[in-house]
């Protein structure tokens, strides 16, 4: 049977390293290729062994594709493409290809020089990844061989995020990344059109969640920084330089204009141009408000907000600052955050998810006390944590009804659920299987390293001969009723990748062979008291009865013709009233020619 | 979408049930309430601000309501179509699912809804009925008819409370109060003094349930014309107050008619289902003469929200519900589908 395969490589029932290897039309794709950052060894990477025991992996994926630049989905793509070997095309949008060397850098810079790590991709080998990459625009369908072909469809979520489409005859796939269904202040919602996918694969990060309303968390971010600020406190807001930190910096911007508020904001150095300059350059991938004022005011040109310097952590007096990293793992962040961590007018601010085993979520946790270490830190053993510690989730992800929309809009046959707590989602399941007006839906919760195989019901598209067309609807018989199906008989001929349905002549013809005549005879015992002719006579006329829509022939010679079958009679001189019927037929006519001989052993009416 | 809630809380999960129907089928949700909500004033640290949804089941029919058995996983229903009561399972940690797991068919098919209410025995049970006459205690774990009210009368029915394990009181939306005792099958009879015609009525009890006397309750009548009525359980035919809420009379959905008693806070009520707001009363303040009282606070939310700026008419609360133990915390629902957890502050006494 056709049909697709899906193999969570990471993400399955579980966020971080995503990485999801597809086999469909007898192509291999690997979407994503993430890290996971809570752990310290080879489980951050995604299980290469699925895809090949040992050796490089070009030979067995047709191509690699990126959905967006968050660590977690292309963080393991150096170690990918140089340490475990691929040379084939890796695809992601132009904002992506233009951003992602920029983190993996930074990661790597931290992973190994701050935190003495060996075994890890170097620069070189992240140059050398980027090399394959082959970048693409939204809604351009790209053919990667012949038969293989991916289009990208805007993902909200970051700058470049993209979902995409595989399809490889009239067999697809979607795949969404990380999405969005509500726009918000600097990107949209994501889009995209009917393409009936036979599998959406989508995130389900929130999908057990009713998320809170946006205006609500937003103003009760608003109200933290503003009270803090008020009684002479920092805010020190760990951020990703590229992601969340631009939604947020639109949001203070917008706020300390309006409430005239004089305390300075920063945004740690380094990333920060970088960061302006790539969102300054892609503009056209925010939403429309900010492509508008664009023309006025580039909406990343900050008025308010300016860049960091290490000393100023130092200064007394109230201050915003942004800094990265944005899980406390290490870097600058770290380095405020014990600063600052000490003295309870201080807020701490986690705008997002933190993996497991970082600072941020040991702080989430609830631990008051952390023990330091590392190199160069400026504090070292204990530190108390006693500023006040706020989670405010801004991450842009979708949530159980903003998946029925994607869905709704994309009308899948089947769904796929990745990067979420699978544990117990059975409820969205039925929820997603019950939509009525999308056709007969499954929904699949892999894990990771678990083969889900969907079948699929591909058309394979077949060229008729004019001749055989013409043939066909000149046949006779009651008008063709253009919803039925109707039985045609043709010679479906396969030559080297073409397909072609042709009449049995022609493709006799074509193959050179002749063509063989099947005659079935059959020998019917009947006893009739009358002469030979008669009963040919009485068998005449007990047909033309029973069988009154077909052309009957009584022939002189002494045979009935019943379309293609003859009839004779004949006796043996010792028993005259013993006839033997011989019938005989052409096997097109096998049907009747059965009905006659059993009609015939049933006897003559008298 | 019309939502319906019903708040419980259950050993350890602190969740509310939530049902809620848009056209097709209906989904009752058990959600969580966001951890946010306990959060002490200076913690400061707070995980998650959204509700999860911990189960979720589907309902062939609009829940026309919901209620909660307490000690139970068990929650019922009544559907607008249907002549029967719905009883599921909520569902422990092995699956996210909410399974029916029976019916209680009734004798005939109700001219109007049911109210239900949870039973106080020991047995799980449920106290239901359209009309006066219909109304029974079943038990749900046989579908056994505990306790059937002996009065003939098709008033219909528009509120149903427990007291304590055994008393029980019945509204009819005329106004007239029933208190019941389903050791007796007689009921006592406190008609309004003078009944308007015309106006619908809806009651709320404060009873102290640790100690489950009546000398402790208090009962408020509310019409659909804002007039209102308090009572002290113990003598139901005198008020010892009452006047006239400055609201505007709501001739559409009387179904949504509620008022409550604070669990918490003394002698503080809060009405709704006149339109898009919830008010909170102090009853202390009031008087039997005088001008109408003011609301010590007023939920506009539900006006006020993003969709109601742009929908051609404004949403009714169709429910409200105070919290157990938060003593000023409230949760609502309104017709725009809108789900609101919400503190009020008193701006005489808090600043």
């Amino acid at each position: 049977m056709p049909d697709i395969k899906v193999t969570p490589l990471g993400a399955g029932q579980d966020v971080g390293r995503s990485c999801i290897l597809v086999s469909i039309g007898g192509k291999n794709i690997m979407l994503d290729c993430g890290m996971h950052m809570g752990y310290n060894d080879d489980r951050r990477f995604p299980d290469f062994s699925y895809v090949t025991q040992n050796g490089r992996l070009t030979e067995f994926l047709d191509c690699v594709i990126i959905s967006h630049f968050h660590l977690d989905h292309c963080g393991a793509l150096p170690y990918m493409s140089e340490m475990v070997g691929y040379d084939g095309p890796i695809y992601m949008t132009h904002p992506t290809k233009a951003i992602c060397p920029i983190l993996l850098e930074d990661f790597r810079k931290i992973t190994v020089d701050k935190k003495g790590e060996t075994n890890f991709f170097t620069s070189q080998m992240i140059k050398d990844c980027m090399k394959k990459v082959v970048p693409l625009n939204l809604h351009q369908t790209v053919q990667v061989d012949e038969e293989l072909e991916i289009k990208a469809y805007y993902a909200g979520h970051v700058l470049g995020a993209a979902m995409f489409q595989i399809k490889v005859g009239s067999e697809s796939v979607v795949y969404t990344g990380d999405y969005n269904m509500t726009p918000d202040r600097h990107l949209g919602a994501a889009w995209i059109d009917k393409c009936r996918p036979d599998i959406l694969i989508s995130e389900s990060t929130y999908a057990t969640t009713i998320r809170d309303s946006k205006r609500c968390r937003e103003r009760d971010f608003l109200k933290k920084v503003h009270e803090t600020v008020e009684r002479g406190g920092k805010v020190l807001i760990p951020v990703f330089a590229l992601g969340r930190a631009q939604e947020l910096c639109i949001l203070l911007e917008t706020f300390w204009e309006r409430m005239n508020l004089k305390a300075p904001i920063y945004f740690s150095t380094g990333l920060t141009e970088k960061a302006n300059h790539y969102y300054k350059l892609f503009i056209t991938w925010t939403n429309q408000k900010i492509r508008k004022t664009f023309v006025q005011r580039n909406m990343f040109e900050f008025k308010h907000i300016k860049a960091f310097d290490r000393s100023y952590a130092d200064n007394p007096g109230p201050m915003v600052v942004f800094a990265t990293p944005g899980m406390l793992h290490a870097g600058q962040s770290l380095q405020i955050f014990k600063k600052w961590a000490g003295n309870e007018k201080n807020m701490l601010i986690m705008p997002g998810y933190c993996v497991q085993g970082t600072v941020g979520h040991k702080i989430l946790n609830g631990q008051k006390k952390l023990e330091m270490e590392g190199r160069a830190t400026v504090i070292t053993g204990t530190l108390d944590v006693k500023l006040q510690v706020e989670y405010m989730s801004f991450s842009a992800h979708a949530d159980a009804i903003g998946i029925m929309q994607l869905i709704r809009m994309a009308e899948p046959r089947n769904m796929l659920l990745v990067h979420g707590e699978a544990k117990k989602m059975e409820f969205l399941k039925d929820k997603i299987e019950q939509e009525v007006f999308v056709r007969c839906i499954s929904c699949y919760m892999p894990a990771n390293g678990e083969t889900t195989t969907v079948v699929t019901n591909p058309s394979v598209p077949v060229d008729i001969s004019l001749n055989l067309l013409k043939r066909e609807m000149a046949l006779g018989g009651p008008l063709p009723d253009a919803k039925r199906p109707r039985t045609m008989h043709g010679t479906l001929i396969m030559k080297d990748n073409s397909l072609r349905l042709v009449s049995p002549e022609q493709a006799l013809k074509e193959l050179g062979l002749s063509e063989h005549q099947l005659r079935f005879t059959c020998r019917v015992q009947l006893h009739d008291p009358h002469s030979d002719t008669d009963t040919l006579g009485r068998i005449y006329t007990h047909l033309k009865s029973v069988l009154k829509s077909y052309s009957i022939q009584h022939v002189p010679d002494g045979t009935v013709i019943v379309e293609s079958i003859v009839i004779k009679v004949t006796s043996s001189a010792e028993e005259p009233n013993l006839k033997v019927i011989l019938l005989s037929w052409s096997y097109q006519d096998e049907e009747l020619g059965s009905f006659l001989s059993t009609l015939l052993k049933k006897g003559l009416p008298s | 979408t019309h939502i319906k809630i019903c708040i419980y809380f259950n050993s350890g999960i602190r969740g509310i049930c939530v049902a809620g129907y848009t056209g097709a089928k209906s989904e009752i949700l058990e959600l969580l309430l966001p951890l946010k909500l306990y959060a002490g004033e200076n913690q400061g640290l707070c995980a998650e601000r959204d509700f999860k949804v911990q189960h979720g089941g589907f309902s062939e029919e609009p829940v026309e309501s919901l209620i909660h058995i307490p000690g139970t996983r068990c929650v019922v229903t009544t559907g607008s179509s249907s002549s029967a009561l719905q009883i599921w399972d909520i569902g422990g940690d092995d699956s996210d699912v909410i399974k029916r797991t029976g019916v209680i068919n009734l004798k005939s098919t109700p001219a109007k809804g049911i109210t239900i209410a949870p039973g106080l025995t020991d047995e799980p049970a449920v106290l239901h009925g359209s009309c006066i006459s219909e109304v029974q205690l079943t038990e749900i774990a046989t579908g056994r008819v505990l306790y059937t009210v002996a009065k003939e009368s098709s008033d219909s029915v528009s509120g149903l409370q427990f007291v304590n394990a055994c008393v029980f009181l019945i509204c009819v939306s005329n106004g007239t109060l029933l208190m019941g005792d389903i050791r007796d099958p007689s009921t006592c009879d406190y008609p309004l003094q003078d009944s308007k015609s015309g106006l619908h009525w809806s009651f709320g009890l404060r009873s102290d349930s640790s100690q489950s006397e009546p000398s402790c309750c208090t009962v408020a009548r509310l019409s659909s014309s804002g007039h209102m009525l308090l009572y002290d359980l113990r003598d139901l035919q005198s008020p010892f107050c009452q006047t006239q809420l400055n609201v505007q009379q709501n001739t559409s959905k009387n179904d949504f008619l509620n008022v409550s008693w604070a669990p918490v806070l003394n002698r503080c009520l809060s009405v709704s289902g006149f339109d898009g707001t919830v008010h909170i009363y102090n009853t202390m303040d009031w008087s039997t003469e005088g001008q109408s009282p003011q609301p010590v606070f007023s939920h506009r939310g539900h006006e006020m929200s993003h969709e109601a700026k742009y929908s051609s008419s404004l949403p009714v609360v169709t429910t409200h519900f105070w919290h157990q133990s938060r003593p000023k915390t409230l949760l609502s629902a309104a017709t725009d589908g809108s789900l609101h957890v919400w503190d009020w502050v008193d701006k005489i006494i808090d600043r």
